[in-house]
């Protein structure tokens, strides 16, 4: 079967388990994420060229590619930090209008967060990431009215205001 | 077997009444970033009552949550899954007597 006609069936595979550290730039606030598999997650300072990279934080996640159990096909998600609920919070917002255009009650908004979360460079998630990862999770629901959207983040209007919440686990290795 | 009826079997607490579907299997996890990768249709188990857990549990459509423990969610958790229709049920023991106890009726 040529792989352009196969009707894909996506399975989760190459599944790691690590952490998502966020760093900022004290110098020019831009922010980058990345996912580390180290058994404790950086937390030291450094500069890179004009940057003066700070640890903000990090939260215990994983990540994984998609393969198509019916053709073989792999579609690569390195650039895929995290998946974010959109809660719905700003109408001016891309991934606000993207959930906009389908108005169906049980139609939901989930963002895909690259690694360059201020979008300096211009890159995000690539399209063919984007179209699998909707496949992958829109398939199989016991409720046919229910629709997932998956978007990139470059839609995002701003992520100091976003009240999206991010899948990941929020102070599981913290002591209190 | 509906939520409903596994609710009633194993005397589980109705923190909503929303979304009785069918339960095809069970999970038992605490972590989010662990849950996003099961399938359709599982009777979710955990101590975590947070909202990310619910986002987590709508988009891989769990059939219901489970909160071990007698962990109570908050007004915000329960008005976000009434929202996605997930049902929110609880149980006072702990997570290893809940696993006895459905399996003991009739969820595989």
């Amino acid at each position: 079967m040529a792989k352009t006609a196969c009707r894909h069936k996506w399975l989760m595979t190459n599944v790691r388990s690590g952490y998502l550290v966020i760093e900022g730039c004290f110098h020019c606030r831009n922010r980058i994420s990345f996912f580390s598999e180290e058994p404790v997650p950086p937390i030291d300072d450094y500069q890179e060229g004009e940057h003066f990279w700070s640890h903000l934080a990090d939260y215990q996640a994983s990540k994984f590619d998609l393969k198509c159990e019916k053709c073989g096909q792999e579609v690569p998600l390195k650039e895929v930090m995290a998946t974010m609920l959109c809660m719905r919070c700003n109408p001016e917002c891309g991934v606000y209008q993207a959930g906009s255009q389908d108005r169906g009650r049980k139609t939901w908004v989930y963002v895909a967060l690259c690694a360059n979360t201020s979008h300096a460079t211009g890159r995000c998630i690539t399209a063919e990431g984007i179209r699998a990862l909707n496949e992958y999770f829109n398939s199989g629901f016991q409720d046919p009215a229910k629709k997932i959207i998956v978007v990139p983040c470059h839609l995002r209007k701003s992520v100091d205001t976003c009240q999206g919440i991010v899948l990941a686990d929020v102070g599981l290795t913290e002591l209190y | 077997m509906k939520v409903s009826e596994i609710a009633a079997k194993t005397g589980l607490k109705s923190f909503n009444e929303v979304g009785d579907k069918d339960v095809k299997s069970v999970y038992i996890s605490d972590m989010v970033s662990d849950i996003i990768g099961i399938q359709e249709g599982n009777l979710l188990i955990t101590l975590q009552t947070h909202k990310n857990l619910i986002a987590a549990a709508n988009l891989v459509d769990v059939a219901a949550v489970v909160f071990s423990r007698g962990k109570i969610p908050a007004e915000d958790v329960i008005a976000l899954a009434n929202k996605a229709g997930i049902r929110l049920l609880g149980y006072d023991g702990d997570t290893w007597t809940l696993a006895k106890k459905l399996y003991e009726s009739g969820v595989r």
